[in-house]
């Protein structure tokens, strides 16, 4: 029984821990028809840890939800959208991560994968989170084909609950 | 939707014309298949004129092997006993496989794209010998190639192409090189930029031209066997998510063809319907 609740103890605090992607909303060019839609929502939808995925013609915009607990990596997204043959531009994302670096050049790591990014923001308090997981809402800009950028710049950042 | 699915199901049996998913039915157009997408086309096409009709049928399977390479295989079928010319534009007799490079494609916006691609193929005599004039020739393989351009947005389809087909001669024969072209012109209704989950449909105007060099007898060019010709008609494309029915008839603005070697073709039609397979995988980190 001790056994069983130090388990789920750490379960809930590796949880709480875990880095990750919550939303990923992409602007997509190049998609004229149903059948682009439908091939950005098949790639989409396949990647693990995806739970919902709407795509809108009319804006270009691709809005994915995930999981708690899921270890998708930007680069799989951009990947769903280059190889149907369209081109991802701005991305905007909420993303669970842990701060490193220095107060000067903070660096996000999304610790369930190998995404890491620069934080470039409006001047919030970054140096007391340094250590901290935090959830960061904030513009991915767009990075050549094959590439992820180095680079978040956040909206928002707080400690994550 | 019950009537679509027996539609579908009785083309599927009965077979496609040389149109692939979500292009025009007749003319030469742009899209390539994503990475890793099968595309399965099966349809129906018709040729009638003074001297007989046709029909031939086929299937062809496509896969995306880039974003921008596609390779396709086509197997038709066909039947009816008219005497008309040759034409690359549709599907005859051979079997065809073929290479497709989207070798040009600029995104400048949402939902608009400006692209080229090329084509490269093998055509092989399948089983079935023609009817009529091209009936009496040794079917040599032949080799055919095709670049279209054009732009492809949430409201208009513009593409323009041109193809051609040479075949060598062998036993003193030889069938007809063809040189083919097309224009055309599609319009998507403001009404109809929906989303994706509801049917989308296009209209279409497809012009086709096609020329063919003389069929060669014996050693000898046969007389008044050269044909030019164009066409004009409309097409409507419609297409819900992984699938698509396209349907287009077009009839004769310019003939320059002999009545008695090839007869009058007065109409020619055509309807296809698409499954495109997407491929869900993307590489893990």
């Amino acid at each position: 029984m001790k056994g069983i609740l130090l388990l789920s103890l750490f379960a809930l605090s590796s949880m709480a821990a875990h880095a990750e992607y919550e939303q990923v909303n992409m602007t997509v060019f190049g998609m004229d028809c149903a059948p682009c839609a439908h091939a950005i929502h098949v790639s989409m939808t396949g990647i693990k840890g995806v739970n919902k995925v709407n795509v809108d013609l009319n804006t270009g915009l691709v809005t994915v939800q995930l999981t708690p607990g899921n270890s998708a990596a930007m680069q799989q997204f951009n990947q769903a959208v280059e190889k149907n043959g369209f081109t991802h531009k701005d991305a905007k994302v909420v993303v669970r991560g842990r701060i490193s670096g220095t107060a000067s050049s903070p660096v996000l790591e999304v610790t369930g994968t190998n995404d890491k990014y620069a934080l470039v923001g409006n001047g919030a308090n970054v140096a007391s989170l340094i250590g901290k997981t935090v959830t960061v809402s904030g513009t991915l800009p767009q990075a050549p084909r094959g590439k992820v950028p180095d680079t978040l710049k956040y909206d928002s950042i707080a400690e994550a609950k | 939707m019950k009537h679509l699915a027996m539609l579908a199901c009785l083309l599927a049996l009965s077979a496609p014309a040389w149109a692939s998913d979500h292009g025009p039915v007749f003319g030469y157009a742009t899209p390539v298949n994503s990475q890793g997408e099968f595309s399965f086309d099966t349809g129906l096409f018709g040729r009638h004129g003074s001297l007989g009709t046709q029909f031939s049928t086929g299937s062809q399977i496509g896969y995306g092997l880039t974003p921008h390479l596609t390779f396709t295989a086509f197997v038709p079928a066909m039947f009816g006993s008219g005497s008309l010319p040759e034409t690359r534009i549709y599907p005859g007799g051979e079997w065809a496989a073929s290479a497709s490079w989207r070798f040009f494609h600029s995104v400048t916006q949402v939902g608009k794209r400006l692209e080229a691609t090329g084509t490269l193929g093998i055509v092989v005599p399948g089983p079935q010998t023609d009817s009529g004039v091209l009936g009496n020739l040794h079917r040599a393989p032949g080799i055919g190639s095709s670049l279209a351009a054009g732009v492809a947005s949430r409201s208009h389809y513009f593409w323009v192409g041109g193809g051609y087909t040479w075949f060598p001669e062998a036993d003193n024969t030889r069938r007809p090189s063809t040189t083919s072209w097309s224009t055309v012109y599609g319009y998507r209704p403001a009404r109809l930029r929906r989303g994706y989950d509801q049917w989308d449909y296009r209209g279409l105007v497809e012009f086709t031209g096609e020329h063919t060099s003389p069929v060669r007898l014996q050693g000898m060019d046969v007389p008044n066997s050269t044909s030019t010709s164009m066409w004009l008609g409309p097409a409507i494309l419609a297409i819900f998510k992984d699938v698509a029915i396209e349907g287009g008839v077009q009839g004769p603005v310019f003939r320059d063809v002999s009545e008695s070697v090839y007869g009058r073709e007065s109409i020619r039609f055509a309807i296809n319907f698409s499954y495109l397979k997407y491929s869900s995988r993307t590489s893990t980190h």
